[in-house]
């Protein structure tokens, strides 16, 4: 009998069918492991492919599935995830930016579990450097674990300084580095810093050195306050006018050949950076240095911070003992940090782990300096850092509000520049703070 | 013919039944045919349309968490500066892309269909081509072409016209607008071009031999002849154009490294959109922002037809 629509229906009729059938022979496997991690760094997923069999010999029976998912698909699929219940992992590790936009909503839906209640009664908030705990902590509740302290230092051409007869020592506060860096500086040719005119990643860890911050720790926006106003007034001139120290080129390619060129002298340099630095500029080897964040003021704190990753428990997960003990397996096992340490050049927020010598070794890219210690000594006085769930709006408010504070000094200089700043950090704030009243959480 | 043979050998009652079972297969085979489609599109199209315009009037944090707002969300994005911001960068950019991407499209597409010109059919692939890229892979090139200092366009330009090599067009909040419009023109000018020849190629020779005869020139052709002839594909490529700027999202985001770029130069709607649902989790003014694009842009193709007399047909 002939199919009556035709050859090509009944194809498609044949298709459907041994599609269907095959499908239906061939279910999706249910999934074998026990906990689901996700890192979004390709260094933590090396290290802790690593650390992962000691723990499954430990618990018989236990499988980790430790998935690598992109930056920018933790924020966006963890986010689909939560909202959707489906595909959530177990642990994951989010950046610290993003952190902040998780905590939104009640409490209740949040999609981390309350860490608040095993952290300290386990003595780990002594036990980590306690500011840490600020990004990750909404209305008094700890949703994560902090993976490191990133201590922020600059890291400098040692060899062209002392071409120039600098001597680092001498440099103690941001005048004393102002005024080598004019001496030094020749527009188009050669900065003494880099530093963006363009947004604020830079900028931040100076409000944060400053003692200020986006949101205080009641989660009210303060990025208007004196400190900020402050802190432009000292940044703007650096990059932008006639006295300017500071230039940018963007990352990559074009840093390399930056740094190679000596087009920059110093970098705003945390711990992970330093990394980036010996790898993405390997011909820089012996002949880079660092040094402390000069002070605001003598005396002052030589330090700040940038950057983060916090581990964090999801509602999801249905072995929440399992997954902390997983936690603490890869946050607290000293041996394991110390080679971490020695990969990624990444300070653990654990204090007690530093005393290994890892952290003593002379690091010959960085001119024999022992970097772990020298961050290791900072590390105490890294500032606290509150978030807030609207943290992306806030900065990138901020980096409007120095975009057009760059512009008017470019225009006017320092006439009206104060009153200007005041102005515009202000409109930037209420912006943001007129969006936080929307939420009706 | 085998089939009525074979009716013909059946017994009374089975040709009763055979003929029951045809005569259902023909009213519902149809019905069972689209039904897949018709299951797919209610659950992927329909449901969502009529699940976003519900959630325009909700503030949200997910599914689980959905406050009503009424009209709220409506008048928030009346004030919101940072939405004012993304409909006129992606206004300028519309426009931008409009009365520059389709004269030069079309000026190409006249070019390349004159006998004249030598190896036509492998312009016309080279200048479509960068079409088949992708956006994505244009942004990261263009990125790259745009660096300052060691970039390939600053140092062309500082070359022949001297600006500084330290041009930071993708830092710089004035630059940053015509840097997306020449990596728009890059991609789709050739893309255009390609719906104008297939038009030029199909208006009749007759009219030009016509107008020959009656002493017209060059110019006069083209306003009399060419114009009215491609006017349905160009009437198409306006209002396709004009959607698809509107709808600007990835050249930017990779652009500007997954950001709006320096005092939000690069924001774009359908990036504010994305913001604001999958940054700051808001769904429900995230379907506001998409339902007033939707909207906004459904207004300005009536306008466009109106104006070219697209609704007039034919000609």
């Amino acid at each position: 009998m002939r199919f009556p629509y035709g050859p090509a229906a009944f194809s498609m009729l044949i298709l459907a069918i041994l599609s269907g059938a095959w499908l239906l022979g061939n279910p999706v496997p249910p999934k074998k492991a026990t906990l689901v991690m996700w890192t979004f760094a390709k260094t933590h997923y090396d290290a802790y492919k690593q650390a992962i069999p000691s723990f499954e010999a430990k618990h018989p029976g236990v499988k980790v599935d430790l998935q690598l998912v992109s930056w920018q698909a933790v924020t966006s699929r963890l986010q689909a995830a939560f909202l959707s219940d489906l595909d959530v992992p177990d642990l994951v590790e989010v950046e610290i930016s993003a952190a902040g936009s998780f905590f939104r909503g009640p409490l209740k839906d949040v999609g981390f579990r309350d860490l608040t209640d095993r952290i300290k009664q386990s003595g780990l908030y002594d036990r980590m450097v306690q500011a840490r705990f600020a990004p990750y902590t909404s209305r008094g509740r700890i949703f994560g674990l902090p993976h490191d302290v990133h201590p922020v230092m600059i890291a400098y051409r040692r060899d062209i300084f002392e071409q120039l007869g600098i001597d680092v020592s001498k440099i103690e506060t941001w005048d004393d580095f102002i005024a080598v860096g004019r001496r030094v500086t020749s527009p188009g040719k050669r900065y003494m810093l880099e530093l963006p005119d363009s947004e604020s990643s830079r900028f931040e860890p100076l409000l944060y050195q400053r003692g200020g911050g986006l949101f205080d720790p009641q989660g009210n926006c303060i990025m208007d306050n004196e400190i900020a106003v402050q802190t432009m007034l000292f940044y703007v001139p650096l990059v932008a006018g006639p006295n300017r120290i500071a230039s940018d080129l963007g990352g990559g390619q074009i840093f390399t050949r930056a740094v190679e060129d000596g087009y920059f002298l110093c970098m705003i340099t945390p711990d992970w950076r330093s990394k980036t630095i010996e790898v993405d500029v390997p011909k820089m080897r012996g002949k880079m240095a660092l040094m402390p964040l000069p002070a605001v003021y003598p005396g002052g704190r030589r330090t700040s911070t940038w950057g983060g990753t916090m581990i964090g428990i999801t509602k999801h997960c249905k072995h929440p003992d399992l997954a902390w003990e997983l936690a603490l397996h890869l946050y607290l096992n000293k041996d394991d940090l110390a080679q971490r340490f020695r990969d990624t050049n990444i300070l653990p927020a654990v204090k007690d782990a530093w005393d290994h010598p890892a952290y003593n070794e002379p690091r010959p890219y960085w001119s024999n300096q022992p970097i772990g210690r020298m961050y290791a000594e900072l590390a105490p006085y890294v500032p606290f850092q509150y978030t807030s769930p609207f943290v992306a709006t806030a900065k990138a408010k901020l980096s409007e509000a120095l975009v057009a504070c760059v512009q008017y000094y470019k225009q006017h200089g320092d006439k009206g520049f104060e009153e200007f700043v005041r102005k515009r950090l202000k409109q930037s704030a209420d912006e943001v703070r007129r969006l936080m009243r929307r939420n009706p959480y | 013919m085998a089939t009525r043979q074979t009716d013909i050998s059946l017994a009374p009652s089975q040709v009763v039944r055979t003929s029951r079972w045809f005569a259902l297969q023909h009213r519902f085979a149809p019905y069972l045919f689209v039904s897949p489609f018709l299951l797919l599109f209610a659950v992927f199209g329909v449901y969502p349309i009529v699940k976003s315009l519900i959630l325009a009037f909700y503030v949200t944090n997910g599914p689980k968490s959905a406050v009503f707002v009424g009209v709220q969300n409506f008048v928030f994005l009346l004030s919101d500066d940072d939405f004012h911001k993304a409909v006129w960068n992606t206004a300028v950019f519309a426009f931008w892309s409009v009365f520059l991407q389709l004269p030069l499209s079309l000026g190409l597409a006249l070019l390349l269909n004159s006998r004249w010109v030598r190896g036509r059919e492998l312009l016309r692939l080279a200048f479509f081509s960068p079409n088949l890229l992708g956006q994505v892979f244009v942004g990261v090139l263009f990125s790259v072409l745009f660096i300052p200092q060691y970039g390939l366009v600053n140092r062309f330009l500082h070359f022949i016209a001297g600006i500084p090599l330290d041009t930071k067009w993708l830092a710089n909040p004035d630059l940053v607008m015509p840097a997306l419009v020449l990596t728009s023109l890059w991609m789709y000018v050739g893309f255009n071009m390609i719906y104008f020849l297939a038009a030029l190629q199909a208006v009749d020779k007759d009219l030009y031999e016509a107008a020959t005869v009656d002493g017209a020139n060059a110019w006069h052709q083209f306003w009399a002849v060419t114009l009215p002839g491609i006017k349905p594909v160009a009437v198409f490529v306006l209002v396709m154009s004009t959607i698809g700027s509107f709808q600007l999202f990835e050249l930017p985001y990779i652009m500007l490294n997954n950001s709006a770029g320096p005092d939000q130069a690069g924001l774009t709607i359908v990036m504010y959109l994305y913001q604001t649902g999958f940054v700051t989790g808001d769904l429900g003014y995230a379907s506001t922002v998409g339902w007033t694009l939707a909207l906004g842009v459904l207004m300005i193709s009536l306008v466009q037809m109106r104006v070219t007399g697209a609704w007039k047909g034919g000609d």
